[in-house]
C-alpha cells in the first residue's frame, strides 16, 4: 500500500460517517416539516372550532335582539341582531377559509349560510317589520317556525364545530403517529449509520493493518534474504582458491580472505581500514619498480582491469609472482563503491611454463642438430678431401683453385656456427635489432631441411626493418615458423616470407605503434577450422610424434612478451590451400648500437 | 690398392664434395661419373656399365637409402658405399649397402673401403 492508497483509505473514513449524518439530518428536516404542517393542520382545526363557536354565539345573540324587540317593541333590545349581522358574514367567510385550507367540505358551511340567510329574511325581518307595525307577533305558527329554523341552524352549526373536532382528533393522531415515526427513524438510521460506519472503518483499517503487515513481512524477509546472500558471497568469497582484497571507495581495506591472508602475509583483524596501498603492493617482474595499484588502475579507468607478470611485495619484504585482476563495484546510480581486487600465486605456474619453454628451446635444437652435423660435415669432408690431394701433390694452380674451395667451404662452417650460436646467444636486456640479419640467419640454418623438402623460399627483408627485443628468442620463433611452413609445403613449393615496416596510425592499440609485420605465407596443406583453434593451446600438435606440441605456443608467449602479435590465416580450398602466419613486432624504445 | 679402372658413380648434391670427391677417385685410377641427385644417379647407374656406387645419403627428393633400395632391385651384385654426414643411420638402411661411412672420415679411408669392395 502506498501513501496515496493510504491517504484515500483516510478520507473515505472520514467522508463515510458525514455523508450518513446529513442523510439522518435530512430525514429529521423531513418530519420535522411534516409534523409542523400537522400541527398547522390542529392550529386550523382549532380556529375553525373557534369560528363556529363564536357563529353559535353570534346566532344567539340575533335571536336574543329578536326575541327582546317582539317582547318590549323597544329598539334598544334589537340591538344584539344588529351587531352580531357584520360579525357573522366575516365569521361565515373565516369558517370557509378554514375549512378550505383544511381541504375539508364546505357543503355544510354553505347550507349554515343558507339557512341563516332563509331564517333572516324569513322569521327575523318579518318580525321586525311586524313589531315596527305594532302587528301581532304571537302567533304560535310563526314562533313555532322560527323555532324549527334555528335549531336547525343549531344543528348544521354543531356537525360542523364536531367535523372539525373529529379533524383535530385525527391530526394530533397523526401528528403523534409522525413523531414516534420519526423517533423510530432517526433511532434506527443513527444505529443503520452507526454500524455500517463501524464496518467500513473496521474494513479500511483491517486493509490498512494488512498492508502495514506485509510490508512488514516483506521488509522481514528482504532482510534476511540480503543477510543470506552477503553470508553466500562472504563464504564464497573467503573460500575461493585466489586472493581476494575488498575495498572501499577511499581505498580502505574491508576484506582479506584466507588466501590473501596468506599471499601477503596480511591478517584480516591487522589490514582492516588500512590503505590497500599499504596492504597490497606490486613491483615490476624484472625491474623490481613500484607499479600502479589495481585499486588506483580501476579508479582511474572505471573498468575491469589485469596486471599480468607482477611481483606482489609480501608484508615482511619477500616477492611473490601473481597475476592479479582488479573490478570496481558500483551501487545502483552507478557511483563507484568500492573495488574488489581478486589475485593467484603463479610462481609455480610460472617455472612450469618456464621448464616447457626451456624444453621446446632444446627441442628445436635436436631438431636443428642433424641438419647442422649436415653442414657441418659436408664442407669438412670436402675440405678434408681437399688437403688429401694437396697432400699428395698437385701443380701450383690446383693448389690455388684447392685452397680457395676450402676456404669457402671453411666460411660455409663459420657461418652455420655462427646462426647456431644466435640461437642461444641470451640477452638480459631488450635491444634494437635488425630483422633481415636474423630471419637470413634462420634461413641458413633451415637450408638443408628447406632443400630436403625441397622447397624454396622467397623472401623480401628490407634494410632498416628494426624492433626491440631478444634476437636468441626471435631466432627461435622465425625457425619455428619457417620450418613449420617447409613441413606443410609440398615438394616443389615456395615459401613467400616478406617484411614490410608498419606507421603507426589510428588511436587502435593493434595499429598506433610502428614496427615491423613479417608475414611468412606457404601454399601447403592449410589449417583446418577445428586446428586453427587450438593452434596455440600447448601440446597441440598435428606432426604425431614428431611435434612436442610447443612450437607455437612458445612462439606466441615470446611474440607477446616483445609487445606484438601472431594471427594465422588459413585457407583449405583445394584450388588454393595454404597458411599465412603474420607476425607483428613494435618498433620499441631501444637504441641501435652506433658501431 | 687396385686401380684397375674400375668404372665408378658417385652420387650427391654437394657439388664442391662430388667435384673433390671426383678428383681423388680419379687419381686412385678409378673411371668416374658423377649424378646431383637420385633420379639422375640411377639413370645412369642403368645406362652405364658402373662397377661400384659411392652414394651420399642427405639428397633432396630422394634420399640415400631409397636410391639403394632401387638400385639392388636393377643391378643386386653392383656394390654401394653409403657415405653420410649423419651419424647412426637406420640398420634398415646401412643393411641394404656394402659398406656405410660417415663423411669426414678422410680420403684413405675411403679409397679402403672402396678398394675393398673389389677385392670381394
Amino acid at each position: 500500500m502506498n501513501l496515496n492508497q493510504l491517504n484515500r483509505i483516510l478520507l473515505q473514513t472520514l467522508l463515510l460517517p458525514v455523508v450518513f449524518l446529513l442523510f439522518v439530518a435530512g430525514l429529521l428536516v423531513w418530519q420535522v416539516q411534516n409534523a409542523e404542517r400537522t400541527v398547522e393542520h390542529i392550529q386550523v382545526a382549532n380556529q375553525n372550532i373557534a369560528t363556529a363557536n363564536l357563529i353559535n354565539a353570534l346566532m344567539v345573540d340575533e335571536e336574543t335582539g329578536i326575541r327582546g324587540y317582539q317582547n318590549t317593541s323597544n329598539e334598544i333590545f334589537l340591538q344584539p341582531y344588529e351587531f352580531a349581522i357584520g360579525p357573522l358574514e366575516d365569521a361565515f367567510a373565516k369558517l370557509r377559509a378554514g375549512v378550505t385550507a383544511e381541504h375539508g367540505d364546505t357543503q355544510p358551511i354553505d347550507e349554515l349560510v343558507a339557512a341563516h340567510q332563509r331564517w333572516v329574511t324569513t322569521i327575523a325581518e318579518p318580525m321586525i317589520d311586524t313589531v315596527r307595525k305594532g302587528g301581532n307577533t304571537r302567533d304560535p305558527g310563526d314562533n313555532l317556525r322560527g323555532k324549527a329554523e334555528l335549531d336547525n341552524l343549531r344543528a348544521i352549526s354543531g356537525g360542523i364545530i364536531d367535523t372539525e373536532k373529529q379533524e383535530n382528533a385525527l391530526a394530533v393522531q397523526r401528528w403523534q403517529t409522525q413523531v414516534s415515526h420519526t423517533l423510530y427513524g432517526v433511532v434506527a438510521a443513527s444505529l443503520v449509520s452507526g454500524i455500517l460506519i463501524g464496518a467500513f472503518a473496521r474494513n479500511r483499517l483491517h486493509a490498512v493493518t494488512s498492508a502495514f503487515q506485509s510490508t512488514l513481512i516483506a521488509l522481514r524477509h528482504e532482510t534476511q534474504s540480503t543477510y543470506e546472500s552477503e553470508q553466500r558471497l562472504l563464504a564464497t568469497l573467503t573460500s575461493i582458491g585466489d586472493g581476494v582484497v575488498v575495498c572501499n571507495s577511499e581505498g580502505c581495506v574491508v576484506l582479506l580472505n584466507a588466501i590473501a591472508e596468506q599471499l601477503t602475509g596480511w591478517s584480516q583483524q591487522y589490514s582492516l581500514n588500512r590503505s590497500v596501498h599499504e596492504v597490497f603492493v606490486l613491483a615490476d617482474e624484472t625491474t623490481h619498480d613500484p607499479l600502479e595499484n589495481p585499486f588506483d588502475l580501476v579508479k582511474r579507468s572505471n573498468c575491469l582491469t589485469s596486471t599480468l607478470h607482477a611481483f606482489l611485495v609480501q608484508r615482511e619484504g619477500s616477492e611473490l609472482q601473481i597475476d592479479s585482476n582488479g573490478a570496481p563495484i558500483h551501487d545502483r546510480f552507478g557511483t563507484l563503491i568500492g573495488v574488489v581486487i581478486v589475485f593467484r600465486d603463479v610462481t609455480e605456474q610460472r617455472r612450469t611454463q618456464a621448464a616447457l619453454m626451456a624444453s621446446e628451446k632444446l627441442a628445436v635444437a635436436g631438431r636443428l642438430a642433424a641438419t647442422i652435423a649436415h653442414e657441418i660435415h659436408n664442407p669438412l669432408d670436402a675440405v678434408v678431401n681437399l688437403l688429401y690431394l694437396m697432400k699428395s701433390g698437385s701443380t701450383p694452380e690446383e693448389t690455388q683453385e684447392f685452397i680457395q674451395m676450402a676456404s669457402a667451404e671453411l666460411d660455409r662452417v663459420t657461418q652455420i656456427s655462427r646462426a647456431m650460436l644466435g640461437m642461444y646467444r641470451e640477452s638480459r636486456t631488450p635491444v634494437a635489432l635488425e630483422l633481415k640479419p636474423i630471419i637470413e640467419s634462420v634461413l641458413v640454418l633451415l637450408e638443408r631441411q628447406l632443400a630436403n623438402a625441397q622447397v624454396t623460399v622467397k623472401s623480401i627483408l628490407p634494410d632498416h626493418a628494426i624492433v626491440t627485443g631478444y634476437p636468441a628468442e626471435l631466432r627461435q620463433v622465425f625457425t619455428n615458423l619457417i620450418s613449420n611452413a617447409a613441413e606443410a609445403s609440398a615438394p616443389g613449393s615456395t615459401i613467400e616470407i616478406l617484411a614490410r615496416l608498419v606507421a603507426p596510425r589510428g588511436r587502435s592499440l593493434a595499429t598506433a605503434r610502428a614496427g615491423v609485420a613479417i608475414v611468412i605465407n606457404d601454399h601447403g596443406i592449410g589449417i583446418s577450422p577445428a586446428d586453427l583453434e587450438r593452434l596455440f593451446q600447448p601440446f597441440f600438435t598435428t606432426k604425431g610424434e614428431h611435434g612436442t606440441g610447443l612450437g607455437l605456443w612458445v612462439s606466441q608467449g615470446i611474440v607477446h612478451k616483445h609487445g606484438g602479435t601472431i594471427t594465422v590465416e588459413s585457407r583449405t580450398t583445394p584450388e588454393d590451400p595454404g597458411t599465412t602466419i603474420t607476425v607483428f613486432l613494435p618498433r620499441g624504445e631501444a637504441e641501435l648500437p652506433t658501431s | 690398392m687396385s686401380t684397375s679402372g674400375h668404372l665408378v658413380l658417385c652420387v650427391d648434391d654437394e657439388t664442391v664434395g662430388l667435384q673433390v670427391r671426383r678428383m681423388i677417385l680419379e687419381r686412385s685410377g678409378y673411371k668416374v661419373i658423377t649424378a646431383l641427385d637420385g633420379q639422375s644417379g640411377l639413370s645412369l647407374f642403368e645406362s652405364h656399365p658402373v662397377e661400384a656406387v659411392v652414394l651420399d645419403y642427405a639428397m633432396p627428393g630422394m634420399h640415400g637409402g631409397e636410391v639403394a633400395a632401387l638400385m639392388r632391385e636393377r643391378k643386386p651384385h653392383v656394390p654401394i658405399l653409403l657415405l653420410s654426414a649423419y651419424l647412426g643411420l637406420p640398420p634398415e638402411i646401412t643393411s641394404l649397402v656394402n659398406v656405410y661411412m660417415t663423411k669426414g672420415e678422410g680420403a684413405p679411408a675411403l679409397l679402403e673401403k672402396l678398394g675393398s669392395l673389389f677385392q670381394n
